[in-house]
Protein backbone atom coordinates (compact mmCIF):
# COMPACT_ATOMS: atom_id res chain seq x y z
CA UNK A 1 0.00 0.00 0.00
CA UNK A 2 2.73 2.17 0.83
CA UNK A 3 4.19 1.84 -2.64
CA UNK A 4 0.65 3.40 -3.84
CA UNK A 5 1.52 6.49 -1.78
CA UNK A 6 4.56 6.47 -3.62
CA UNK A 7 2.92 6.39 -7.04
CA UNK A 8 -0.05 9.00 -6.31
CA UNK A 9 3.06 11.70 -5.36
CA UNK A 10 4.39 10.71 -8.55
CA UNK A 11 0.74 11.15 -10.29
CA UNK A 12 1.36 7.53 -11.23
CA UNK A 13 -2.64 6.38 -10.46
CA UNK A 14 -5.50 6.15 -12.38
CA UNK A 15 -8.80 7.96 -11.08
CA UNK A 16 -10.09 5.44 -9.22
CA UNK A 17 -7.07 4.05 -7.78
CA UNK A 18 -6.31 7.79 -6.65
CA UNK A 19 -9.96 7.70 -4.91
CA UNK A 20 -8.82 4.33 -3.20
CA UNK A 21 -5.88 5.59 -1.86
CA UNK A 22 -7.12 9.02 -0.70
CA UNK A 23 -9.49 6.94 1.64
CA UNK A 24 -7.11 4.50 2.69
CA UNK A 25 -4.75 7.25 3.57
CA UNK A 26 -7.14 9.01 6.07
CA UNK A 27 -7.72 5.82 7.94
CA UNK A 28 -4.97 4.29 8.01
CA UNK A 29 -2.28 6.13 10.70
CA UNK A 30 0.51 4.31 8.92
CA UNK A 31 -0.33 5.42 5.79
CA UNK A 32 -0.64 9.02 6.91
CA UNK A 33 2.61 8.76 8.32
CA UNK A 34 3.98 7.41 5.12
CA UNK A 35 2.15 10.44 2.97
CA UNK A 36 4.09 12.89 5.83
CA UNK A 37 7.45 11.34 5.29
CA UNK A 38 7.33 11.36 1.63
CA UNK A 39 6.34 14.87 1.19
CA UNK A 40 9.61 15.59 3.68
CA UNK A 41 11.74 13.33 1.54
CA UNK A 42 10.69 15.41 -1.31
CA UNK A 43 10.60 18.57 -0.10
CA UNK A 44 14.29 17.96 1.06
CA UNK A 45 15.34 16.83 -2.42
CA UNK A 46 14.38 20.05 -3.98
CA UNK A 47 16.07 21.55 -1.43
CA UNK A 48 13.20 23.62 -0.51
CA UNK A 49 13.10 26.52 2.14
CA UNK A 50 9.76 25.19 3.91
CA UNK A 51 9.83 21.79 4.81
CA UNK A 52 6.42 20.00 5.42
CA UNK A 53 6.96 18.80 8.51
CA UNK A 54 4.44 18.37 11.45
CA UNK A 55 5.74 19.65 14.47
CA UNK A 56 2.53 20.98 16.21
CA UNK A 57 2.45 17.93 18.06
CA UNK A 58 5.79 17.59 19.50
CA UNK A 59 5.13 21.76 20.48
CA UNK A 60 2.53 21.11 22.36
CA UNK A 61 3.98 18.40 24.27
CA UNK A 62 6.82 19.88 25.33
CA UNK A 63 5.14 23.13 26.22
CA UNK A 64 2.46 20.80 28.62
CA UNK A 65 6.10 19.42 30.29
CA UNK A 66 7.21 23.00 30.64
CA UNK A 67 7.78 23.83 34.65
CA UNK A 68 5.18 26.74 36.09
CA UNK A 69 8.14 29.11 37.48
CA UNK A 70 6.36 31.18 39.93
CA UNK A 71 8.80 34.19 41.18
CA UNK A 72 8.64 37.25 44.24
CA UNK A 73 8.75 40.66 43.16
CA UNK A 74 11.92 42.06 42.09
CA UNK A 75 13.47 44.59 45.28
CA UNK A 76 15.35 47.60 44.85
CA UNK A 77 18.57 47.25 45.06
CA UNK A 78 18.29 44.15 42.73
CA UNK A 79 16.91 46.96 40.63
CA UNK A 80 19.68 49.39 40.73
CA UNK A 81 22.08 46.08 40.03
CA UNK A 82 20.41 45.32 37.27
CA UNK A 83 19.88 48.78 35.57
CA UNK A 84 23.85 48.83 35.87
CA UNK A 85 24.01 46.04 34.04
CA UNK A 86 22.00 46.65 31.49
CA UNK A 87 23.91 49.71 30.80
CA UNK A 88 26.84 47.52 30.96
CA UNK A 89 25.40 45.35 28.13
CA UNK A 90 24.35 48.41 26.26
CA UNK A 91 28.06 49.44 26.21
CA UNK A 92 29.45 46.41 25.37
CA UNK A 93 27.19 45.77 22.21
CA UNK A 94 27.61 48.95 21.00
CA UNK A 95 31.62 48.08 21.01
CA UNK A 96 30.88 44.64 19.18
CA UNK A 97 28.32 46.81 16.89
CA UNK A 98 31.22 49.53 16.17
CA UNK A 99 34.22 46.68 15.66
CA UNK A 100 31.73 44.63 13.50
CA UNK A 101 31.76 47.82 11.37
CA UNK A 102 34.77 48.10 11.22
CA UNK A 103 35.58 44.79 10.08
CA UNK A 104 33.15 44.75 7.65
CA UNK A 105 34.76 47.80 6.40
CA UNK A 106 38.06 46.26 5.88
CA UNK A 107 36.37 42.93 4.63
CA UNK A 108 33.95 44.79 2.30
CA UNK A 109 36.88 46.85 0.16
CA UNK A 110 38.91 44.48 -1.45
CA UNK A 111 38.62 47.12 -4.56
CA UNK A 112 40.59 49.58 -3.25
CA UNK A 113 43.91 49.90 -4.25
CA UNK A 114 46.56 49.41 -2.16
CA UNK A 115 50.11 50.84 -2.98
CA UNK A 116 52.91 49.28 -2.15
CA UNK A 117 55.78 51.60 -0.98
CA UNK A 118 58.44 52.27 -3.59
CA UNK A 119 61.57 53.12 -2.22
CA UNK A 120 63.15 54.36 -5.57
CA UNK A 121 60.00 56.13 -6.76
CA UNK A 122 60.98 59.50 -7.78
CA UNK A 123 57.73 60.49 -9.51
CA UNK A 124 56.49 63.09 -7.33
CA UNK A 125 55.65 64.99 -10.51
CA UNK A 126 52.02 66.88 -9.90
CA UNK A 127 50.67 66.18 -13.40
CA UNK A 128 47.55 64.01 -13.21
CA UNK A 129 46.16 61.97 -16.70
CA UNK A 130 43.15 63.74 -17.92
CA UNK A 131 39.96 61.60 -18.34
CA UNK A 132 38.68 62.91 -21.45
CA UNK A 133 36.35 59.80 -21.68
CA UNK A 134 35.85 57.29 -19.24
CA UNK A 135 34.23 54.95 -20.30
CA UNK A 136 30.52 55.33 -18.68
CA UNK A 137 28.83 52.04 -19.62
CA UNK A 138 30.20 48.16 -21.01
CA UNK A 139 29.69 47.96 -24.47
CA UNK A 140 28.49 44.28 -25.54
CA UNK A 141 29.99 43.48 -28.65
CA UNK A 142 27.87 41.11 -30.21
CA UNK A 143 31.67 40.25 -31.45
CA UNK A 144 34.76 41.00 -29.73
CA UNK A 145 37.19 43.44 -32.34
CA UNK A 146 39.25 41.45 -33.75
CA UNK A 147 41.78 43.96 -33.93
CA UNK A 148 42.18 43.32 -30.15
CA UNK A 149 43.93 39.86 -31.23
CA UNK A 150 46.14 41.48 -33.04
CA UNK A 151 47.16 43.93 -29.70
CA UNK A 152 47.30 40.34 -27.72
CA UNK A 153 49.67 39.09 -30.44
CA UNK A 154 52.13 41.94 -30.41
CA UNK A 155 51.71 42.03 -26.70
CA UNK A 156 52.63 38.62 -25.73
CA UNK A 157 54.70 37.34 -28.96
CA UNK A 158 52.90 34.62 -30.47
CA UNK A 159 53.52 32.82 -27.09
CA UNK A 160 51.68 29.82 -26.25
CA UNK A 161 48.11 30.30 -24.76
CA UNK A 162 46.95 33.11 -27.27
CA UNK A 163 44.34 32.06 -30.13
CA UNK A 164 45.62 32.51 -33.67
CA UNK A 165 43.94 35.54 -35.41
CA UNK A 166 39.89 35.20 -36.50
CA UNK A 167 39.18 32.81 -32.98
CA UNK A 168 38.00 36.01 -31.51
CA UNK A 169 36.25 33.76 -28.52
CA UNK A 170 38.83 34.24 -26.26
CA UNK A 171 37.78 38.04 -25.76
CA UNK A 172 35.09 39.13 -24.00
CA UNK A 173 33.90 41.97 -22.32
CA UNK A 174 33.75 42.83 -18.94
CA UNK A 175 29.97 43.46 -17.85
CA UNK A 176 30.93 43.07 -13.77
CA UNK A 177 34.06 45.40 -13.70
CA UNK A 178 31.94 48.87 -13.27
CA UNK A 179 29.60 47.45 -11.01
CA UNK A 180 32.14 47.33 -8.52
CA UNK A 181 34.89 49.52 -9.97
CA UNK A 182 32.19 52.49 -10.17
CA UNK A 183 31.76 52.50 -6.13
CA UNK B 1 32.37 56.61 34.69
CA UNK B 2 31.07 53.90 32.64
CA UNK B 3 31.34 56.28 29.08
CA UNK B 4 35.48 56.43 30.31
CA UNK B 5 35.64 52.92 30.63
CA UNK B 6 33.48 52.07 27.42
CA UNK B 7 36.35 54.51 25.04
CA UNK B 8 38.62 53.04 26.84
CA UNK B 9 37.48 49.43 25.59
CA UNK B 10 36.48 50.87 22.44
CA UNK B 11 39.75 52.43 21.41
CA UNK B 12 41.80 48.86 22.65
CA UNK B 13 39.20 47.08 20.17
CA UNK B 14 39.69 49.59 16.89
CA UNK B 15 43.47 49.58 17.67
CA UNK B 16 43.07 45.91 17.71
CA UNK B 17 41.48 45.36 14.54
CA UNK B 18 43.36 47.56 12.82
CA UNK B 19 46.49 45.90 13.31
CA UNK B 20 44.94 42.69 12.40
CA UNK B 21 44.23 44.05 8.81
CA UNK B 22 46.84 46.20 7.81
CA UNK B 23 49.54 43.70 9.02
CA UNK B 24 52.59 44.11 6.32
CA UNK B 25 54.63 41.59 4.42
CA UNK B 26 58.45 41.28 5.43
CA UNK B 27 61.28 41.85 3.41
CA UNK B 28 61.21 38.10 1.13
CA UNK B 29 64.38 36.13 2.70
CA UNK B 30 67.78 35.66 1.07
CA UNK B 31 67.37 32.51 0.05
CA UNK B 32 64.04 32.42 -1.47
CA UNK B 33 65.38 35.42 -3.77
CA UNK B 34 68.35 32.72 -4.84
CA UNK B 35 65.95 30.49 -5.55
CA UNK B 36 64.67 32.86 -7.96
CA UNK B 37 68.22 34.31 -9.63
CA UNK B 38 68.99 30.39 -9.75
CA UNK B 39 65.56 30.35 -12.06
CA UNK B 40 66.82 33.19 -14.03
CA UNK B 41 70.18 32.11 -15.06
CA UNK B 42 69.17 28.16 -15.83
CA UNK B 43 68.18 28.62 -19.26
CA UNK B 44 71.37 30.43 -19.78
CA UNK B 45 72.90 27.01 -18.72
CA UNK B 46 70.62 24.07 -19.62
CA UNK B 47 69.14 22.49 -23.14
CA UNK B 48 66.29 20.92 -22.72
CA UNK B 49 63.56 20.11 -24.52
CA UNK B 50 60.07 18.52 -23.77
CA UNK B 51 56.24 19.31 -24.30
CA UNK B 52 54.15 21.81 -21.73
CA UNK B 53 50.82 22.46 -21.52
CA UNK B 54 49.14 25.67 -20.93
CA UNK B 55 45.75 25.74 -18.93
CA UNK B 56 43.60 29.01 -18.57
CA UNK B 57 39.85 29.83 -18.49
CA UNK B 58 39.23 25.55 -19.05
CA UNK B 59 41.66 26.04 -22.21
CA UNK B 60 43.56 23.38 -22.32
CA UNK B 61 46.65 23.74 -25.29
CA UNK B 62 50.21 21.52 -25.76
CA UNK B 63 53.76 22.62 -27.14
CA UNK B 64 56.38 21.32 -27.93
CA UNK B 65 60.03 22.96 -26.86
CA UNK B 66 63.41 22.65 -27.83
CA UNK B 67 66.07 25.21 -26.57
CA UNK B 68 70.22 25.05 -27.12
CA UNK B 69 72.31 26.94 -25.34
CA UNK B 70 76.01 27.42 -26.19
CA UNK B 71 78.65 30.09 -25.13
CA UNK B 72 77.38 32.15 -27.78
CA UNK B 73 73.88 31.62 -28.65
CA UNK B 74 70.72 30.88 -27.15
CA UNK B 75 68.35 28.81 -29.38
CA UNK B 76 64.94 27.93 -29.27
CA UNK B 77 61.78 26.20 -30.74
CA UNK B 78 58.62 26.15 -29.38
CA UNK B 79 55.26 24.71 -31.64
CA UNK B 80 51.76 25.30 -30.47
CA UNK B 81 50.58 21.95 -31.37
CA UNK B 82 46.93 22.22 -30.55
CA UNK B 83 44.37 24.23 -32.80
CA UNK B 84 46.09 26.24 -36.04
CA UNK B 85 49.99 25.53 -36.21
CA UNK B 86 52.29 28.14 -35.12
CA UNK B 87 55.45 27.82 -34.68
CA UNK B 88 58.25 30.22 -33.22
CA UNK B 89 62.04 30.50 -33.64
CA UNK B 90 64.55 32.40 -31.57
CA UNK B 91 68.24 33.13 -32.09
CA UNK B 92 68.85 35.01 -29.03
CA UNK B 93 66.82 38.34 -29.76
CA UNK B 94 65.48 37.39 -33.01
CA UNK B 95 62.08 36.16 -33.13
CA UNK B 96 60.40 34.95 -36.43
CA UNK B 97 57.07 33.32 -35.98
CA UNK B 98 55.91 30.88 -38.71
CA UNK B 99 52.13 30.12 -39.35
CA UNK B 100 51.66 27.74 -42.15
CA UNK B 101 48.06 27.99 -42.41
CA UNK B 102 47.77 31.32 -43.89
CA UNK B 103 51.42 30.93 -45.42
CA UNK B 104 52.53 34.25 -43.22
CA UNK B 105 55.72 34.98 -41.16
CA UNK B 106 55.97 37.44 -38.60
CA UNK B 107 59.31 38.53 -37.80
CA UNK B 108 61.07 40.55 -34.82
CA UNK B 109 64.43 42.11 -34.67
CA UNK B 110 64.35 42.58 -30.82
CA UNK B 111 62.66 40.39 -28.30
CA UNK B 112 62.26 41.02 -25.14
CA UNK B 113 59.35 39.40 -24.11
CA UNK B 114 59.54 36.42 -22.00
CA UNK B 115 57.46 33.79 -21.37
CA UNK B 116 57.45 30.61 -20.27
CA UNK B 117 59.63 28.77 -19.15
CA UNK B 118 62.12 31.82 -19.09
CA UNK B 119 60.13 34.24 -17.46
CA UNK B 120 62.58 36.49 -15.30
CA UNK B 121 64.25 39.76 -16.49
CA UNK B 122 67.33 38.90 -17.74
CA UNK B 123 69.60 40.42 -15.86
CA UNK B 124 68.06 39.69 -12.41
CA UNK B 125 67.51 42.31 -9.85
CA UNK B 126 65.60 42.51 -7.14
CA UNK B 127 63.05 44.66 -8.29
CA UNK B 128 60.72 41.48 -8.06
CA UNK B 129 61.44 41.91 -3.97
CA UNK B 130 59.61 45.59 -3.79
CA UNK B 131 56.44 44.47 -5.46
CA UNK B 132 56.17 40.78 -4.15
CA UNK B 133 56.56 38.82 -1.15
CA UNK B 134 58.83 35.90 -2.29
CA UNK B 135 58.58 32.73 -0.14
CA UNK B 136 59.81 29.08 -0.29
CA UNK B 137 56.62 27.10 0.77
CA UNK B 138 57.29 23.14 0.09
CA UNK B 139 59.08 20.49 -1.99
CA UNK B 140 57.04 19.08 -4.63
CA UNK B 141 57.21 16.17 -7.71
CA UNK B 142 56.48 17.69 -11.30
CA UNK B 143 57.70 15.21 -14.33
CA UNK B 144 59.27 13.47 -12.16
CA UNK B 145 62.13 16.55 -10.90
CA UNK B 146 62.09 17.39 -7.45
CA UNK B 147 60.72 20.94 -7.38
CA UNK B 148 61.12 23.53 -4.88
CA UNK B 149 57.87 25.33 -5.03
CA UNK B 150 58.25 29.14 -4.56
CA UNK B 151 55.02 31.44 -3.49
CA UNK B 152 54.64 35.16 -4.57
CA UNK B 153 52.40 37.15 -2.70
CA UNK B 154 51.51 40.30 -4.24
CA UNK B 155 52.75 43.41 -1.30
CA UNK B 156 49.15 45.33 -3.29
CA UNK B 157 46.25 44.91 -5.02
CA UNK B 158 47.87 46.10 -8.14
CA UNK B 159 49.08 42.54 -9.57
CA UNK B 160 48.56 38.82 -9.11
CA UNK B 161 50.37 36.44 -7.53
CA UNK B 162 52.38 34.06 -8.69
CA UNK B 163 53.76 30.33 -7.49
CA UNK B 164 56.59 28.78 -9.09
CA UNK B 165 58.12 25.15 -9.06
CA UNK B 166 61.55 25.63 -9.57
CA UNK B 167 63.80 22.01 -10.56
CA UNK B 168 66.21 21.66 -7.29
CA UNK B 169 68.64 20.30 -9.67
CA UNK B 170 69.39 23.07 -12.59
CA UNK B 171 66.67 26.15 -11.32
CA UNK B 172 64.52 25.47 -14.20
CA UNK B 173 60.90 26.69 -13.97
CA UNK B 174 59.11 23.58 -14.60
CA UNK B 175 55.34 24.60 -13.66
CA UNK B 176 53.83 28.38 -13.01
CA UNK B 177 50.62 29.40 -12.15
CA UNK B 178 49.33 32.43 -11.76
CA UNK B 179 46.98 33.04 -9.01
CA UNK B 180 43.98 35.96 -7.86
CA UNK B 181 43.83 35.30 -3.62
CA UNK B 182 43.26 31.80 -3.70
CA UNK B 183 42.13 31.36 -7.38
CA UNK B 184 44.15 29.85 -10.19
CA UNK B 185 43.92 32.45 -13.33
CA UNK B 186 46.40 30.37 -15.46
CA UNK B 187 48.95 27.34 -15.63
CA UNK B 188 51.92 26.34 -17.48
CA UNK B 189 53.26 23.46 -16.55
CA UNK B 190 55.73 20.67 -18.34
CA UNK B 191 53.83 17.05 -19.10
CA UNK B 192 57.69 15.76 -20.32
CA UNK B 193 60.86 17.29 -20.21
CA UNK B 194 64.39 16.26 -20.99
CA UNK B 195 67.32 18.60 -19.55
CA UNK B 196 71.07 18.62 -20.83
CA UNK B 197 70.41 16.02 -23.67
CA UNK B 198 71.65 15.89 -27.25
CA UNK B 199 69.31 18.42 -29.36
CA UNK B 200 69.79 17.92 -32.94
CA UNK B 201 70.76 21.42 -35.06
CA UNK B 202 67.86 20.61 -37.12
CA UNK B 203 65.22 20.93 -35.06
CA UNK B 204 66.15 24.24 -34.53
CA UNK B 205 65.64 25.11 -38.12
CA UNK B 206 62.39 26.02 -40.44
CA UNK B 207 61.37 22.61 -41.96
CA UNK B 208 61.83 22.40 -45.70
CA UNK B 209 58.18 23.34 -46.74
CA UNK B 210 58.36 26.58 -44.21
CA UNK B 211 61.20 28.08 -46.85
CA UNK B 212 59.36 28.10 -50.08
CA UNK B 213 58.37 31.01 -51.81
CA UNK B 214 54.79 32.88 -51.60
CA UNK B 215 54.94 32.82 -47.97
CA UNK B 216 54.24 36.86 -46.59
CA UNK B 217 57.03 38.18 -44.10
CA UNK B 218 55.75 40.87 -41.76
CA UNK B 219 58.21 42.58 -39.84
CA UNK B 220 56.19 43.30 -36.61
CA UNK B 221 58.59 46.13 -35.44
CA UNK B 222 59.57 49.10 -37.53
CA UNK B 223 61.65 50.98 -35.18
CA UNK B 224 62.70 51.38 -31.59
CA UNK B 225 62.70 55.20 -29.90
CA UNK B 226 64.57 57.19 -27.68
CA UNK B 227 63.32 57.76 -24.34
CA UNK B 228 60.65 60.78 -25.02
CA UNK B 229 60.40 60.61 -28.93
CA UNK B 230 57.04 59.69 -28.78
CA UNK B 231 54.18 62.42 -28.34
CA UNK B 232 52.75 60.39 -25.54
CA UNK B 233 54.22 60.05 -21.93
CA UNK B 234 52.81 57.94 -19.27
CA UNK B 235 52.76 59.66 -15.96
CA UNK B 236 52.07 58.70 -12.42
CA UNK B 237 52.39 55.12 -13.34
CA UNK B 238 50.69 52.70 -10.80
CA UNK B 239 53.67 51.65 -7.84
CA UNK B 240 56.27 49.57 -9.11
CA UNK B 241 55.26 49.86 -13.09
CA UNK B 242 58.58 50.70 -14.63
CA UNK B 243 58.84 51.89 -18.77
CA UNK B 244 60.77 49.03 -20.38
CA UNK B 245 60.74 50.81 -24.28
CA UNK B 246 58.99 52.99 -26.50
CA UNK B 247 58.67 52.17 -30.04
CA UNK B 248 56.61 52.06 -33.30
CA UNK B 249 54.81 48.80 -34.41
CA UNK B 250 53.81 47.72 -37.54
CA UNK B 251 50.28 46.10 -36.75
CA UNK B 252 48.95 43.56 -39.36
CA UNK B 253 46.97 45.21 -41.52
CA UNK B 254 47.28 48.56 -40.16
CA UNK B 255 48.04 51.08 -42.64
CA UNK B 256 49.32 53.73 -40.50
CA UNK B 257 52.08 52.53 -37.52
CA UNK B 258 50.74 52.28 -33.69
CA UNK B 259 53.14 53.46 -31.21
CA UNK B 260 53.36 50.80 -28.64
CA UNK B 261 54.94 51.34 -24.70
CA UNK B 262 55.62 48.49 -22.87
CA UNK B 263 55.89 48.16 -18.59
CA UNK B 264 57.12 45.82 -16.18
CA UNK B 265 56.99 45.05 -12.96
CA UNK B 266 59.66 42.52 -12.87
CA UNK B 267 57.11 40.06 -13.62
CA UNK B 268 53.78 41.23 -15.01
CA UNK B 269 54.07 43.08 -18.53
CA UNK B 270 51.48 45.62 -19.68
CA UNK B 271 51.70 47.24 -23.36
CA UNK B 272 50.12 50.46 -23.99
CA UNK B 273 49.32 50.62 -27.73
CA UNK B 274 48.17 54.45 -29.19
CA UNK B 275 47.09 55.39 -31.93
CA UNK B 276 44.91 57.88 -34.32
CA UNK B 277 41.30 57.09 -34.10
CA UNK B 278 40.40 56.76 -37.76
CA UNK B 279 36.66 56.69 -39.40
CA UNK B 280 36.38 53.02 -40.41
CA UNK B 281 37.12 51.70 -37.20
CA UNK B 282 34.68 49.86 -35.80
CA UNK B 283 35.90 48.95 -32.82
CA UNK B 284 36.80 52.26 -31.23
CA UNK B 285 34.21 52.63 -28.28
CA UNK B 286 35.75 52.51 -25.14
CA UNK B 287 35.60 49.78 -22.62
CA UNK B 288 37.04 47.19 -20.59
CA UNK B 289 37.89 43.35 -21.78
CA UNK B 290 39.06 40.13 -20.46
CA UNK B 291 40.64 37.61 -22.37
CA UNK B 292 41.95 34.01 -21.41
CA UNK B 293 43.66 33.65 -18.47
CA UNK B 294 45.23 36.81 -16.67
CA UNK B 295 44.67 39.33 -19.44
CA UNK B 296 42.83 42.39 -19.41
CA UNK B 297 42.35 44.65 -21.90
CA UNK B 298 41.12 48.42 -21.41
CA UNK B 299 40.40 50.52 -24.70
CA UNK B 300 39.89 54.41 -24.27
CA UNK B 301 39.49 57.15 -26.18
CA UNK B 302 41.72 60.62 -25.60
CA UNK B 303 40.57 63.36 -28.14
CA UNK B 304 41.27 61.56 -31.36
CA UNK B 305 43.39 58.99 -30.22
CA UNK B 306 42.77 55.44 -29.32
CA UNK B 307 44.41 54.08 -26.10
CA UNK B 308 44.47 50.18 -26.37
CA UNK B 309 46.19 48.54 -22.84
CA UNK B 310 46.87 44.95 -22.18
CA UNK B 311 48.74 42.90 -19.77
CA UNK B 312 48.16 39.72 -17.33
CA UNK B 313 47.33 42.74 -14.38
CA UNK B 314 43.75 43.17 -12.70
CA UNK B 315 41.63 45.61 -14.25
CA UNK B 316 42.02 48.40 -12.09
CA UNK B 317 45.67 48.13 -12.63
CA UNK B 318 45.21 48.24 -16.48
CA UNK B 319 42.35 51.18 -16.06
CA UNK B 320 45.42 53.07 -13.96
CA UNK B 321 47.73 52.56 -16.58
CA UNK B 322 45.55 53.43 -19.39
CA UNK B 323 44.21 56.19 -17.96
CA UNK B 324 47.84 57.73 -17.23
CA UNK B 325 48.43 58.15 -20.46
CA UNK B 326 48.92 61.84 -21.67
CA UNK B 327 49.91 63.93 -24.44
CA UNK B 328 52.91 65.80 -24.27
CA UNK B 329 53.04 69.52 -25.09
Amino acid sequence: MKSKVSALMDGELDQQEVLNIFEAITKNEDLQEGWETYHLIGDTLRQSSRLSMNISSSVSQKLKAEPTILSPNISNIEKKLKRKLYAFSVAASLIAMVSAWLVMQNLHEPQQIIVAEQPNHSNNLTISPVVVSSPQSIHHYPHPPIEINDYLFVHREFSPGVTMRGQVTNVNSVTEYHESYGR
Amino acid sequence: MISRKTTALFLLLTFCFQATFAQELPRSSESALDWLKKMADAPRRHNFSGTFVYYGDSHIETSRIVHKVDKISERERIEVLDGAPRIVFRNNDEMKCYLPESKRIYTEKRWFRKFFPDILPQPFDNVIDENYYVKETRLERVTDHLCQVLSLTPRDSLRYGHQFWIDVETGLLLKAAVVNGSEIIEQFAFALLEIDGEIHPDLLKPNLSMVQEGWKVTDLITSFLNEGELKWQVMNLPAGFRKLVEMKRNLAEKTTLVDHITLSDGLAAVSVFIEPVTKDMSASLPGFFTSRGAINIYVRILDDIKITTVGEVPLETIKLIGDSVIKKD
